[in-house]
């Protein structure tokens, strides 16, 4: 049974966003989740980018990183393998993970990095107030695209799967119930847990009511075990809410874990040895 | 001729000839042999193919520079004639493959023919051992005992049956084609020394300083010519409980040093100057959220891919200023491979205790050159921690605060009354995102203020006088070895010369160099770049405007002779 509760992770600052942003809704989820999971605050780091979403570790009162743009997954990562008892939880927007962050993403899932990346995709530049990011939908007008975006959409669940990510799933700020199960499930499972959660911008792109209506929860029969049908399913339009793909699968934090315990022990003195030059000592091995 | 107590000996060939294995193993043959060593290597660009050059010079004596005039010149083939006879000294002699190189007439008095594929192939059935056969032609010339090759030779090719015999065959072969030359350039023999020392690179003594200082975490993305650190810490930072990880890129290295730090682990990375550039969002990041980390640069020619493989010291500007806004960090460069030991030692130390990214400076020949060094004692380090949240309660902890020293005890995760969050944004004491005048202005002035003392306790290397009168050389790493070389042998003949080497670059040791050059009459800065960043930086920071900026930007390194002719031109004017 829980000891704590969901307000035991706010922090004193409040949020900064908009009134009706989808992110109150993650944060909401996420404190509740955090909660259900009765997670230590002092071992649990949230890491973040740039932009809106990604103030989010200033409102939670755990460890966070509030990193640079694009940035949160390699921070993220540096964090769990230099200590593996944390539990690491990436944030951002789809402008910081998939425009500037995006070399990141595919590393992160074919690493299979024990840290759970929860994207809070608007497909909107919000911060910088409206101009089209890299899920904005083709002919979608804004400040830098006046005639229309000229551009497709990227996938990120399709790209996550493809990549090698461990778990994907879809979630949305406006199903609480659902994305906080889903933020426990991604966080309990072991590797690279990336969900999707859709956070519409009331401010610039207000897709709430028409995402509300556009949602399907993923068919009860269908088998995240199956990669194939999992990118099936992210490839096909329309929202389908839930956990798309995982699989079971070593993590980075045990293939070095196994590394460490295979490396035969030495120090800095034997090191130096490996160096000798002196006159008649025994030939080491090459430093 | 009267035993020398240096010779300097030039291999030149096709790279996959054998020349550079030719070089380390009579290098480390030397080193085993009680000799002085310091060796100088160029490399092609290119993976198979392209013209490679070995030098090295031996000595009893502390070696302080590669030397200038080559005593003995190797040739494998034509083309390392055609590029390298113009370094020979006015009595050098040339070892030249007998079928495969023309030498022209006027030198032929003394050039000798060594049957290098010929010996090879009738001992081993083919060319391999031709690099054996030069190396003991080499020996014969500078009366140099075979025993610690042989050693070498057995070691290497123990588990390759009648390979080793080859090799020692070849070379014996190889020292009778040159037996007339016997003694043509006989070194003196070494002086037998009780103390421990170490043949190595400033990049090994780099990484194996990284060890001493306790890092545990190392991640970066491959880069000439700082690779071999990211290889070398593969094998070995498991062996000790930490973690070698290859990235996707140099910002993605840097960004998961600065997580891995931000738990508290000793987290550094190396590379050179394009990966620096990608790095300098993160370098300012790393400053304004006080996260401590170590970056090596193994500078080379730039800019943009530029001279990969040749040396260069143009990152300066780039490492004091790189960037965005005004970023704290610290700048050392070392001065000789063994400071590389101790400068990436200082490099931990000054991040742990201002909570600054620290970045230390090499350069191509600095890291990739083998030098014999006295052995450090790893437990005389003096080696610094964080200052953390551990006892502070937590109502009264502030991540930031404005302390004495402006350093702020650092909340590591699993200390439940540490918890704060990092961040670039400015921010209050709390780490709370703030931008009020009062707050950047208190945060820079912290940030930058906490530094300042290390203006006044950085180490220098110095050479001869503390105050010259004559000429007062000022520079940065690796031209200080033949600036020192260069300072003996003026004081030699009289003059008053001194040289003084800021090891700490940012921040400037300003009054200490203003010091130092009380007396002089002309001032000096040498430097391997175009545009004279040091002198900039001197004249920038100190009263110092009289000065002679000498910038040389061709790919090598200053030889002591290059110091000499400095130290005459005005002489002469």
């Amino acid at each position: 049974m829980s000891t704590r509760k969901p307000n035991d992770y706010k922090s004193e600052l409040k949020p900064i966003w908009c009134p009706g942003c989808g992110d109150f809704g993650v944060l909401a989820s996420l404190y509740r989740s955090m909660a259900d999971m009765d997670l230590d605050p002092s071992k649990t780091v949230i890491v973040s980018g740039i932009g809106c979403s990604s103030r989010l570790p200033h409102f939670a009162s755990t460890y966070g990183v509030h990193t640079l743009h694009g940035r949160p997954l390699p921070v993220a990562m540096g964090v769990k393998l230099a200590n593996p008892e944390l539990t690491v939880i990436a944030v951002g927007g789809d402008g910081d993970g998939f425009a500037i962050g995006a070399g990141h993403f595919p590393h992160a899932s074919r690493r299979n990095i024990d840290v759970t990346y929860l994207v809070m995709d608007n497909e909107i530049y919000g911060l910088t107030k409206g101009q089209a990011s890299p899920t904005s939908l083709f002919e979608q007008k804004a400040p830098s695209t006046p005639f229309g975006n000229p551009e497709d959409p990227l996938n990120p669940l399709a790209l996550a799967i493809a990549a090698g990510a461990s778990f994907v799933a879809r979630g949305a700020s406006f199903n609480t119930k659902a994305l906080t199960e889903l933020i426990t499930q991604a966080v309990e499972h072991k590797g690279f847990s990336y969900i999707d959660a859709m956070s519409p911008c009331t401010t610039f792109n207000n897709t709430q009511e028409s995402w509300k209506d556009a949602v399907t929860d993923v068919a009860p029969d269908h088998d995240p075990t199956d990669r194939v049908k999992a990118f099936d399913l992210a490839l096909r339009g329309g929202f389908s809410l839930g956990i798309l793909y995982r699989q079971e699968r070593t993590t980075q934090t045990e293939r070095y874990k196994a590394i460490l315990e295979q490396a035969k022990p030495s120090d800095v003195n034997v090191m130096l040895d490996g160096f000798n030059a002196r006159k008649g000592a025994a030939i080491g091995k090459p430093a | 001729m009267s035993a020398r107590n240096s010779v300097v000996v030039r291999l030149a060939g096709e790279s996959g000839e054998g020349v550079i294995s030719c070089g380390d193993i009579l290098t480390q043959a030397a080193a085993r042999g009680g000799y002085y060593t310091q060796t100088f290597r160029t490399f092609p660009a290119e993976i198979k193919g392209g013209p490679c050059m070995y030098q090295f010079r031996l000595s009893d004596e502390p070696i302080w520079s590669h030397g200038k005039d080559v005593d003995l010149l190797v040739c494998f083939n034509q083309e390392a004639w055609d590029l390298n006879w113009d370094s020979l000294g006015p009595e050098g002699v040339i070892l030249y493959d007998s079928v495969e190189v023309t030498i022209p007439d006027e030198y032929l008095d003394r050039a000798r023919p060594v049957r290098m594929d010929e010996l090879a192939k009738e001992i081993g059935g083919s060319t391999r051992a031709k690099n054996m056969v030069a190396a003991g032609a080499i020996t014969a010339v500078i009366d140099f005992d075979t025993t610690p090759i042989e050693e070498l030779v057995l070691r290497r090719y123990a588990h390759k049956e009648g390979v080793a015999d080859a090799n020692i065959a070849a070379l014996h072969a190889g020292a009778d084609e040159s037996a007339d030359l016997a003694g043509r350039y006989p070194l003196v023999p070494p002086v037998e020394v009780e103390e421990d020392r170490m043949l190595i690179s400033g990049n090994q003594a780099i990484a194996v300083g990284a060890v001493a200082a306790g890092v545990n975490y190392f991640a970066g993305y491959p880069i000439t010519p700082a690779s071999d650190i990211l290889e070398w810490l593969s094998v070995r930072l498991p062996q000790v409980g930490g973690l070698t990880i290859q990235c996707e890129d140099e910002i993605a290295s840097l960004a998961s040093v600065v997580g891995a730090s931000y738990t508290g682990a000793k987290a550094m990375t190396a590379t050179s100057g394009p990966g620096i550039s990608l790095m300098n969002e993160l370098i300012g990041y790393a400053g304004t959220a006080e996260i401590p980390l170590v970056i090596v640069d193994a500078q080379r020619g730039g800019p943009s891919t530029g001279l990969p493989t040749k040396t260069e010291q143009s990152d300066l500007n780039q490492a004091l200023y790189g960037s965005h806004g005004e970023a704290p960090r610290v700048v050392i460069a070392p001065v000789s491979v063994e400071d590389c030991f101790y400068s990436i030692v200082d490099a931990f130390n000054y991040a742990e205790e201002y909570q600054v990214p620290v970045i230390l400076l090499t350069d191509q020949g600095l890291a990739t050159r083998l030098e014999v060094i006295h052995r450090p004692d790893p437990d005389a380090l003096n080696i610094v921690t964080r200052r953390t949240s551990a006892g502070i309660a937590r109502e009264d902890y502030k991540r930031y605060e404005y302390t004495d020293t402006g350093v702020s005890p650092m909340g590591l995760p699993g200390e439940p009354n540490g918890m704060y969050v990092a961040t670039g944004i400015e921010h209050d004491e709390y780490g709370h995102p703030g931008y009020t005048p009062e707050i950047h202005l208190g945060m820079q002035t912290k940030r930058l203020g906490k530094l300042e003392p290390v203006r006044e306790t950085s180490r220098v290397a110095t050479h001869g006088e503390a105050q010259p009168e004559d000429i007062a050389f000022i520079g940065f790493g690796s031209t200080f070895g033949p600036v020192r070389e260069a300072v003996d042998r003026l004081r030699e003949q009289g003059l008053s010369v001194g040289a003084f080497y800021p090891r700490v670059l940012g921040p400037f040791p300003a009054s200490r160099v203003e010091a130092f050059v009380a007396n002089a009459t002309r001032i000096i800065v040498p430097e391997v770049n175009y545009t004279g960043q040091l002198a900039r930086l001197i004249k920038a920071e100190t009263s110092i405007n009289d000065l002679e900026s000498v910038a040389k930007c061709d790919g090598l390194p200053f030889t002591a002779e290059a110091i000499m002719d400095l130290a005459a031109q005005e002489v002469a004017a």
